[in-house]
C-alpha cells in the first residue's frame, strides 16, 4: 500500500494524534525558545530577545557556587535512595496483593493505599510536623512517655533522611502498583497451575513466574525513573525539609525556585535547568543502552 | 470524598454557567444604551490597573477586586476623574515571585505595583524598568509628596531620579517581649530587667515547673520568624563606630542584618546555651510562620517570649485572649530584658518607609497613577479608607477614631482589607505622630489597651535606625534572599549544635556565607563608604 493510500485511509487514526503533537509542541517544544536566557544577561524590560549575549559566563558563575554542587549532590543523594527504597516498594506491595485469595479485601487495601497519593505535599507536610516532632510530635510523645529521649525525625539531618524517604514510601508506593498489577492481570493462569502441580510452593511460584512477567515493566519503569534522578520535585523537599536539615534538603529544584523567582536572577536558574536536562538525557541513553545490553529490553 | 466534591463543583458550574447565559442574553440590549449616554457627556474613560495583595480573606460577599472599598474608590475617585480602577490580585505569600513574572510581561503588568523587598526594587530600578515619577509628583501629586514628606521620599530615589513612591510607615518601633506573670508569682522572682534576670527566671521555670507542665513546658518560646530572635540577637552587638554601622551592616531583603557585627556570635552562643539547656523548643526551627509558637502561648506552654510589640493582644491575632481563656490565672508582662554592653535595650526598628510603590516604564497610565495615588493623599479619603464611616464603623474618642468591635459582622467586614488598600501608607494615619501612635495602640480591644500602650513604649526603647546608604547595594539586591536563608540557616545549627561542636559548626557556616554574598556585600559597602567620606 502507498503511503498517501494508508494516510488517507487511516486519517482518523492521525487525526487523534493531531492533539497529543499540539500538546508537544506548545508546552514541551515551544519553552525551549527560553533556553538562551541560559546565554544572556536577561533584563526583565528587554525580554529574552532583546537582553544582552553573554556567553558562558552564567554557566561558569554556576560551576563556581559552592551552593550548586552542595544542592547537586543532594538531589542525586536523595533521588539514589528513593530509587533503592521507593522504587521496589511498589513492587513488593503489588506481588503481596496478587497474592492475597480475598478479592474483597484486595480491593479495599487497594483503595487505602491509593489515598496517600491525592494528598497534597503541604497537607502530608503539615501531617509529617504533627507526627514526627520532637517536641511535641505523636511519636516522639510516646517515645518519651516510655521513658526514652525523643528522637529528633525533622531536625537530625539523619534521621530526617529516614522520615523524607518513609513519607515518600508512604505517598507513592500504592500509586505505583497500579502498573504492576495491570502487568500482573496479564499473566497466564495456566501458569500458576502447571507450576501447582509440579510442587512449587509459593515463593518459587512468584521467583520464576510472577517476577519473570514483570520484567518488562520493571525495566521501563527503571529507565523512566533513571531519566529523572537529576530532576527533584519542588513539593517534597521543601516542604519536609527545614532549616535544621539545609545540608541535605537542599535540592536543585529549591535552588532554582531561590535564585531564580525569589531573587530574580532567572539566568543562572536557566542554567541549572538545562544542565539538569542534559544529564537527565545522558541517564536515560544510558540506561536503555545498558538495558539493552544486558537484558535486551528497551524503550528506544 | 475527593470524586464527589469534584462532580458537585462541576455540577454548580454547570448551573452558574447556565444561570449566566439566561442573565446576559435577557439584559443583552439594556445597558448598551445607558453605556452610551453616558460616555457622551464625560471625558474618555480610561483603565489603570493597580495591584493587591490578596490573602484569601475576603469575607463573604466581597471579593478582592469587588469590595466595599474598590465601591469606594469607584464612587469617590472614578466617577469624578473619568480613571477606572482595576485590581490586579498578586497572593500574598508569593508576591516577589509573581510580580518578577509580572514584570517580565511587559503587556500585563499593573501599572501601579508594589513590594516591601528592597532587592526587588533596586533589581528593577537598575534593570531600567521604572518611570520617574519626579516630575509627574510635581504636576498632579502635591497632596501626595506632602503628605510622604522628603524623608520618606528619599528611600525611593536612586541619583536624582524618584523611581519609587515609598509609601510612609507610622509605627516605627517592632519588637517588646512578655513574660508570664503568674509563673514570676508563683517562683518568687521579680519582673526580669535584664538579660541575665531573665535567663534566671527561664532555669527557675525549668527547674520549678510553675505550671504543672511537665516536658511540654517551653521556658522561652523561640520561632524562625524576626520577631522571636531579633531582640535577643540585637542585644549582644558590640557598641559600634559609624564606620563598623555603615560597613559591617547587611541589608538583606528589607532589614538589616547584625550578621558580621563584633557581639553577633556572642549572641548565637546565647542561643546556644538556653537550647543545650531546654530552655527553648526543641522543634523552634520547624516554625517560621509563627503558627506553632502562637499556639504554643495560647495553651499556656510559654514562660517568656519576644513578639511583634502588641501583635498578641489584636482582635485577628487573639493568641493573648485565647490564653487567658485556655489557662485560668494567666498574665503577661510586657518587659524589655534583653541589655547590651552599655546597658542599653537596643533592638531593631522599621525605616520610615513602608512598601515600594513602582510605576513600570512601559505603563502608559503614570500620569493616572500619580493622580490615584494623589487622590488618596487628598481630603479625607486615607481616613475613610482607613476607618470606615462615622457611628457606624467608629466613634471618636479624643480624636481618635476607635474601631465599633460590636459593629455587625457585615459592617466590619467593609474594611477588611484596607491594610492593602491604602498602600500609600503603613498604619493608621491621624495627623500628628503621637495620635498615630494612639490610633494605633486603640486597635486593639479596650481591655489590652495598657497592656498594648506599653508594649509600644518599650519596642521605641534606644530603638536602632535602619540604615541607608546613599546608593542601593547592588550585590544585596543579588545574594540578598539566599543570605537572608542562609543566616537562618547559621542561627538554627548554631542553636542546636552541641555545645563542644558551637564553634566548628559556625566557621563552616560563616564560610558559606561569605562565598555566597557576604564577602561580595562588605566589600561594596566598603567601597561606598569610602565615596561617602
Amino acid at each position: 500500500m502507498r503511503a498517501s493510500t494508508y494516510f488517507i485511509r487511516y486519517w482518523q487514526l492521525y487525526a487523534l494524534l493531531v492533539l497529543p503533537l499540539i500538546y508537544f509542541a506548545i508546552f514541551k517544544y515551544g519553552p525551549m525558545y527560553g533556553i538562551q536566557i541560559a546565554f544572556k544577561e536577561f533584563n526583565f524590560f528587554q525580554g529574552i530577545h532583546g537582553s544582552e549575549w553573554i556567553g558562558f559566563d552564567a554557566f561558569r558563575e554556576v560551576f563556581q557556587n559552592q551552593e550548586f554542587y552542595k544542592t547537586l549532590r543532594n538531589t542525586l543523594m536523595l533521588n539514589f535512595l528513593d530509587l533503592l527504597v521507593s522504587f521496589p516498594a511498589p513492587l513488593f506491595l503489588a506481588i503481596m496483593l496478587y497474592e492475597l485469595k480475598s478479592k474483597a479485601f484486595r480491593k479495599v487495601s487497594q483503595t487505602i493505599l491509593y489515598v496517600p497519593h491525592f494528598i497534597s505535599w503541604v497537607i502530608i507536610g503539615g501531617i509529617v510536623y504533627q507526627v514526627f516532632g520532637t517536641q511535641s510530635g505523636m511519636i516522639n510523645n510516646m517515645i518519651t512517655a516510655l521513658g526514652f529521649d525523643a528522637v529528633p525525625f525533622l531536625t537530625e539531618k539523619t534521621h530526617w533522611l529516614f522520615t523524607y524517604l518513609a513519607t515518600g514510601v508512604w505517598q507513592s508506593a500504592g500509586w505505583g502498583t497500579i502498573l504492576y498489577l495491570a502487568a500482573l492481570t496479564g499473566i497466564n493462569g495456566e501458569l500458576f497451575e502447571a507450576a501447582d502441580m509440579d510442587g512449587a510452593n509459593r515463593l518459587q511460584r512468584i521467583w520464576y513466574i510472577t517476577l519473570p512477567s514483570l520484567k518488562t515493566t520493571i525495566v521501563t519503569l527503571l529507565i523512566i525513573n533513571l531519566g529523572h534522578i537529576m530532576t527533584i520535585g519542588f513539593e517534597r523537599p521543601y516542604v519536609i525539609g527545614n532549616l535544621a536539615v539545609r545540608d541535605y534538603s537542599d535540592v536543585l529544584s529549591t535552588f532554582v525556585y531561590r535564585v531564580g523567582m525569589e531573587s530574580g536572577q532567572y539566568t543562572l536558574a536557566t542554567v541549572v535547568g538545562l544542565f539538569q536536562a542534559v544529564v537527565g538525557l545522558i541517564f536515560v541513553l544510558g540506561a536503555n543502552y545498558a538495558s539493552k545490553k544486558l537484558a535486551d529490553e528497551s524503550i528506544l | 470524598m475527593e470524586r464527589r466534591m469534584g462532580k458537585t463543583s462541576k455540577k454548580m458550574l454547570a448551573v452558574t454557567a447556565g444561570f449566566a447565559v439566561l442573565m446576559s442574553a435577557c439584559s443583552n440590549a439594556a445597558p448598551n444604551e445607558g453605556a452610551e449616554g453616558a460616555a457622551s457627556g464625560e471625558q474618555e474613560r480610561t483603565t489603570l490597573k493597580v495591584e493587591v495583595f490578596d490573602r484569601g480573606n475576603a469575607p463573604a460577599g466581597m471579593s478582592i477586586d469587588n469590595n466595599y472599598l474598590t465601591n469606594y474608590v469607584k464612587s469617590s475617585f472614578s466617577d469624578t476623574s473619568g480613571i477606572d480602577v482595576q485590581y490586579v490580585p498578586i497572593p500574598r505569600s508569593e508576591e516577589i515571585q509573581k510580580l518578577n513574572v509580572l514584570m517580565a510581561s511587559a503587556d500585563d503588568v499593573p501599572d501601579i505595583v508594589f513590594t516591601y523587598d528592597s532587592g526587588t526594587y533596586y533589581r528593577y530600578a537598575t534593570q531600567g524598568g521604572l518611570t520617574d515619577v519626579t516630575e509627574l509628583l510635581d504636576e498632579y501629586g502635591p497632596n501626595l509628596k506632602a503628605f510622604l514628606g522628603e524623608d520618606t521620599l528619599k528611600y525611593g530615589q536612586i541619583d536624582g531620579q524618584q523611581l519609587a513612591i515609598p509609601g510612609r510607615r507610622l509605627v516605627l518601633g517592632r519588637y517588646a517581649s512578655y513574660v508570664r506573670q503568674d509563673w514570676l508569682d508563683k517562683v518568687g522572682l521579680p519582673v526580669p530587667q535584664t538579660t541575665d534576670e531573665l535567663y534566671e527566671a527561664l532555669k527557675a521555670f525549668k527547674a520549678q515547673d510553675p505550671g504543672g507542665l511537665g516536658d511540654k513546658m517551653i521556658p522561652l518560646g523561640m520561632s524562625m520568624a524576626p520577631a522571636q530572635y531579633e531582640s535577643l540577637l540585637w542585644s549582644f552587638v558590640e557598641p559600634l563606630t559609624e564606620e563598623q554601622r555603615y560597613t559591617l551592616t547587611q541589608k538583606l531583603g528589607s532589614s538589616d542584618y547584625p550578621v558580621l557585627l563584633p557581639g553577633f556570635k556572642d549572641g548565637l552562643q546565647f542561643m546556644n546555651k538556653l537550647y543545650n539547656e531546654g530552655l527553648i523548643s526543641k522543634d523552634f526551627a520547624l516554625d517560621e510562620d509563627k503558627k506553632q509558637i502562637w499556639q504554643d502561648v495560647q495553651n499556656g506552654l510559654v514562660g517568656a517570649y519576644s513578639e511583634d510589640a502588641g501583635e498578641l493582644f489584636f482582635g485577628y491575632n487573639s493568641t493573648y485572649k485565647n490564653m487567658q481563656t485556655n489557662v485560668s490565672g494567666a498574665t503577661f508582662t510586657p518587659i524589655d530584658p534583653y541589655t547590651d554592653a552599655e546597658g542599653k535595650h537596643a533592638k531593631p526598628g522599621y525605616a520610615p518607609n513602608a512598601m515600594y510603590i513602582m510605576i513600570p516604564k512601559s505603563s502608559e497610565r503614570a500620569v493616572e497613577a500619580i493622580k490615584y495615588l494623589d487622590w488618596m493623599a487628598s481630603e479625607d479619603h486615607l481616613f475613610f479608607m482607613q476607618n470606615g464611616v462615622e457611628g457606624e464603623n467608629y466613634a471618636l474618642e479624643d480624636g481618635i477614631p476607635v474601631l465599633d468591635a460590636e459593629a455587625p459582622q457585615d459592617v466590619q467586614d467593609r474594611l477588611y482589607n484596607y491594610g492593602d488598600m491604602a498602600i500609600i501608607v503603613n498604619g493608621k494615619f491621624i495627623g500628628e505622630p503621637q495620635q498615630n501612635s494612639e490610633a494605633y495602640i486603640r486597635q486593639v480591644p479596650k481591655e489590652y489597651h495598657e497592656l498594648m500602650r506599653t508594649s509600644v513604649d518599650i519596642s521605641n526603647v534606644d530603638k536602632i535606625d535602619q540604615i541607608v546608604m546613599p546608593r542601593p547595594i547592588e550585590s544585596e539586591s543579588k545574594y540578598g534572599n539566599a543570605l537572608a536563608e542562609k543566616y537562618k540557616e547559621l542561627i538554627v545549627k548554631t542553636t542546636m549544635a552541641a555545645p563542644d561542636k558551637f564553634e566548628s559548626t559556625y566557621e563552616s557556616i560563616m564560610k558559606e556565607y561569605m562565598a555566597g554574598g557576604g564577602q561580595a556585600i562588605l566589600d561594596e559597602r566598603k567601597t561606598v563608604y569610602g565615596e561617602m567620606r
